[in-house]
């Protein structure tokens, strides 16, 4: 675990991608991808579907093996054989498509587990701090039902709250607006974009154009496993460069 | 089954059928002579001495039973499904009373030794069973996770383990650790023997039932505790095992119930459960029948207790899932 | 079900019986250490063991299982394993002996030793009640039943070997005319009450079953001497002598002293313990 500081990039560099591959199969899902973020930067990843904007997320916290290149998160490399992926992976926060709440606890307990169980927070503190959260996330009032009892937008910003009880140092969002009829997405994004605006590092696949411009850093454009395009908001949908990003930009804004 | 909202008239309430089935009963009544039955002694005052009446006897002992079949039916039809349900359920168990009734039973005999065969059989049965079922769970939930596992070693000895003990009979896995187990110079008696039988064989098919418990847990879960950093034995036993155990329960209960019948084949080797005692207790004076039947109720009440325990256990775990 | 368990446990005895392990020597230790004999013998056998009306082992055998032990010295333990598993020796220790009317058959010979012959059941013809024949020689020519397959039947055929240990000599003096050959004693048994020559003539099985039935109201009666016995022993674990020899001592004395002829009046109302004499 000494190590866990000893490398760290220069810049501030959170997270560094370099030649990242990865195959299912004979299906190459990533094609040399090259990505660096940094300390507090919002990255929007999108892309149609099919083009590996899930899949280069969740290498970052190794849910997937990348089979080629290096990805270093704070200066700790990914690989096969690390030891301290747990601790890794306590410092990335990951919001989830489905929501992924633990159904059979409650919605404190979901926000009270992680802290309690792996970061050795105690269960007062732990309490504490998972109520601090919900009141950011704007659902106190819901800590004791279970998920199951909530709406989607509800779960989604319990989901939220949850990955910040773990104070990380990153977080990730894989389409979190998704699966939400579309009265919630709102509500949700209005949480992402608070947080984005208290300074925390994200990584968001989204394909909320709207949280883009307002909010990102970078938008990255990816099809086909490989980062076609990539530049900050007002240019990337003002001034499109590639054939493939006008195209998929005609696509959703017709809408 | 679907049961649609539109209700259709009820066949049982058309005379055409009713008179139909009143055929159909009279028939099936007459083609098994009943006059000689209990029946026929009841109608003794119309058909006179039941033996003689013939062809007379046979078929009014056939109308009189058609008639109350069908009556029956067609009372029950007015009531509402719960009531139907606990008459037909009344009537059943008094024409299984009455079929005892006539083997001329000696209750006296029976009376004298229920208390045996509570005290020492069905404690016995439910010692075995409950021990052997508590064992076999905790070796499935290992084997389950061992049959899921990417370690060859573990996946090896698991798929042997649940290949071998499902695919040799129960009552030869008991012949084998009493009578085996010595040959490698440990003596076990015939309790521990039964106990140890009953749970490796059990244990083999609820590995697939907690199998197909954990893997019924959506990748999402696992996924969101990985992604918090939690090891594996913390993912399982805190955030798979809760979502795995409702869906576990009612195939486990039904293992239950079946391994306390099962455990009679313990009783080759000496132990002294119900199945022994029944077949034991009536020997000498020739009163199997008493004894048989005695057990047959213990049995089946025990079954009964146990299934509205599952039922409660059943719905305690879905309110908790629903909420 | 039981031919199944049969097979079971002989599958199973044969693969194990590779491992020899010993116990020579050690058994009448185990006894006289523990001050306990641990018997083995069936609980579903009246009258020779069964579970009486305190729900306590009862009957012919456990009269002289507990009498073997008085005499040792040590208190008395029943166990009830399956018939099969005592058959089928390498007990383990588990129990010390057998008192549970075994035929001592040179197969059986094999895995376990029989220290000593404490009864024997003789064979014996059955006619009607009103029947003209009072004698076995008078069933010659006869129509006779037996159970198929079993050693009444091997007799009559003239095609009997008993290949038990201390079996007494017997001779061949009935030949029937014809037989008939039934499924099991009960059949016979109501075949000959039909009357004589309705069916059968007469019928032979083993004595204390026909006493039985006609203690049970059936109208037969046994005629002549019986045509031969079967001796059955108690049965120990092959290895230990001593046990054996002592055991043998005690089985002689309870024949001398009259106990056996006892015991056998008990519970037959005849005495089998004297076999051929």
């Amino acid at each position: 675990m000494s190590n866990v500081n000893q490398k760290i990039a220069p810049d501030d560099l959170v997270i560094s991608m370099q030649g990242v591959s990865k195959w299912f199969g004979a299906f190459q899902a990533l094609n040399d991808i090259n990505l660096s973020v940094k300390q507090g930067e919002r990255i929007v990843i999108c892309g149609p579907s099919g083009s590996g904007k899930s899949t280069l997320i969740r290498c970052l916290n190794r849910l997937e093996a990348h089979q080629k290149g290096k990805i270093l998160i704070g200066g700790i490399e990914m690989h096969q054989k690390m030891k301290n992926i747990d601790k890794v992976r306590q410092d990335i926060g990951m919001v989830f498509q489905h929501f992924n709440l633990y159904p059979h606890m409650t919605v404190l307990e979901n926000c009270m587990a992680g802290p309690n169980w792996v970061r050795g927070v105690s269960k007062s503190d732990a309490k504490d701090r998972a109520m601090a959260m919900l009141e950011r996330v704007k659902i106190p009032e819901q800590a004791d039902k279970y998920p199951s009892q909530l709406s989607g937008g509800q779960q989604q910003r319990v989901a939220i709250a949850r990955s910040l009880c773990m104070q990380p140092k990153v977080m990730l969002f894989d389409e979190p607006t998704s699966a939400l009829d579309p009265e919630m997405v709102a509500e949700v994004l209005e949480t992402m974009v608070e947080l984005a605006e208290s300074g925390m590092t994200m990584i968001c696949v989204t394909h909320e154009m709207g949280f883009a411009r307002k909010v990102g850093d970078l938008v990255v454009f990816m099809d086909e496993g490989q980062i076609v395009e990539r530049n900050n908001p007002t240019d990337f949908f003002e001034n499109p460069q590639s054939d493939r990003t006008k195209l998929f930009l005609s696509q959703i804004l017709s809408h | 089954m679907y049961a649609d909202n539109v209700i259709g008239d009820k066949l049982i309430h058309k005379p055409k059928f009713i008179l139909g089935l009143l055929a159909v009963a009279f028939l099936a009544f007459f083609t098994f002579n009943l006059a000689g039955t209990m029946f026929g002694e009841f109608l003794r005052p119309v058909i006179g001495e039941p033996k003689e009446s013939g062809l007379y006897g046979r078929s009014a002992v056939a109308l009189v039973l058609a008639v109350l079949f069908v009556g029956n039916l067609f009372l029950i039809s007015f009531a509402n499904i719960k009531v139907q349900v606990a008459i037909v359920w009344i009537e059943l168990l008094l024409l299984f009373l009455a079929f005892f009734y006539s083997f001329n039973l000696k209750f006296s005999f029976i009376q004298s030794k229920i208390g045996f065969m509570i005290t020492q059989g069905l404690f016995t049965t439910l010692y075995i069973s409950a021990v052997s079922i508590a064992i076999a769970s905790l070796i499935a939930i290992v084997g389950a996770v061992a049959k899921l596992s990417n370690n060859g070693f573990a996946y090896g000895i698991a798929s042997f383990y649940t290949s071998l003990f499902r695919g040799l009979p129960l009552l030869m896995q008991v012949f084998l650790i009493y009578m085996g187990l010595p040959q490698i110079g440990y003596v076990i008696d015939a309790v521990p023997a039964g106990i140890i039988a009953l749970s490796l064989c059990y244990g083999a098919y609820m590995t697939e039932i907690f199998r197909a418990g954990i893997q019924s847990v959506p990748r999402g879960q696992w996924e969101a505790s990985r992604s918090q950093g939690f090891k594996f034995g913390l993912t399982m036993r805190r955030i798979i095992l809760p979502q795995a155990i409702p869906l576990i329960i009612p195939p486990t209960g039904n293992q239950f119930i079946a391994m306390l019948k099962d455990s009679s084949l313990v009783s080759v080797i000496g132990v002294w459960e119900l199945m022994f005692l029944a077949r034991t207790l009536g020997q000498k004076e020739f009163r199997q029948m008493e004894m048989l039947i005695t057990a047959a109720f213990i049995y089946w009440g025990m079954t009964m207790v146990l299934e509205v325990i599952q039922s409660r256990i059943e719905k305690h775990y879905r309110k908790k899932g629903q909420q | 079900m039981r031919l199944y368990t049969k097979l079971i446990a002989g599958a199973i005895m044969a693969s194990v019986s590779s491992f020899s392990p010993v116990w020579a020597g050690e058994a009448l230790d185990r006894v006289m250490n523990k001050g306990v004999l641990t018997v083995a013998t069936d609980a579903n056998w009246a009258p020779q063991s069964f579970l009486n009306d305190n729900n306590k082992m009862d009957g012919f055998d456990v009269d002289v299982a507990k009498e073997i032990a008085r005499r040792m010295g040590v208190g008395i333990k029943f166990v009830t394993p399956s018939w099969t598993i005592i058959t089928a020796g390498k007990w383990a220790g588990r129990w010390d002996i057998s008192v549970g009317s075994m035929t001592p058959t040179k197969a059986r010979g094999e895995v376990l030793s029989f220290p000593g012959i404490y009864y024997f059941t003789p064979a014996s013809f059955a006619v009607q009640t009103d029947s003209p024949i009072t004698d076995k020689l008078q069933l010659n020519g006869k129509t006779i039943c037996a159970t198929t397959a079993s050693t009444y039947e091997l007799y009559l055929q003239h095609d009997l070997t008993i290949d038990a240990i201390g079996t007494p000599p017997f001779k061949y003096d009935v030949t029937p005319g014809k037989i008939s050959s039934m499924k099991d004693t009960s059949t016979c048994l109501n075949d000959v009450r039909l009357g004589a020559g309705v069916r059968v003539d007469g019928m032979i099985g083993s004595l204390p079953a026909l006493v039985a039935a006609k203690k049970a109201g059936l109208p037969i009666r046994v005629v002549g001497t019986p045509a031969f016995y079967e001796p059955l022993s108690v049965a120990i674990d092959k290895g230990d002598t001593e046990f054996d020899a002592k055991l043998g001592k005690i089985i002689a004395a309870m024949h001398a002293d009259g106990t056996l002829s006892k015991m056998s009046m008990k519970w037959y109302g005849i005495d089998y313990s004297a076999g051929v004499k």
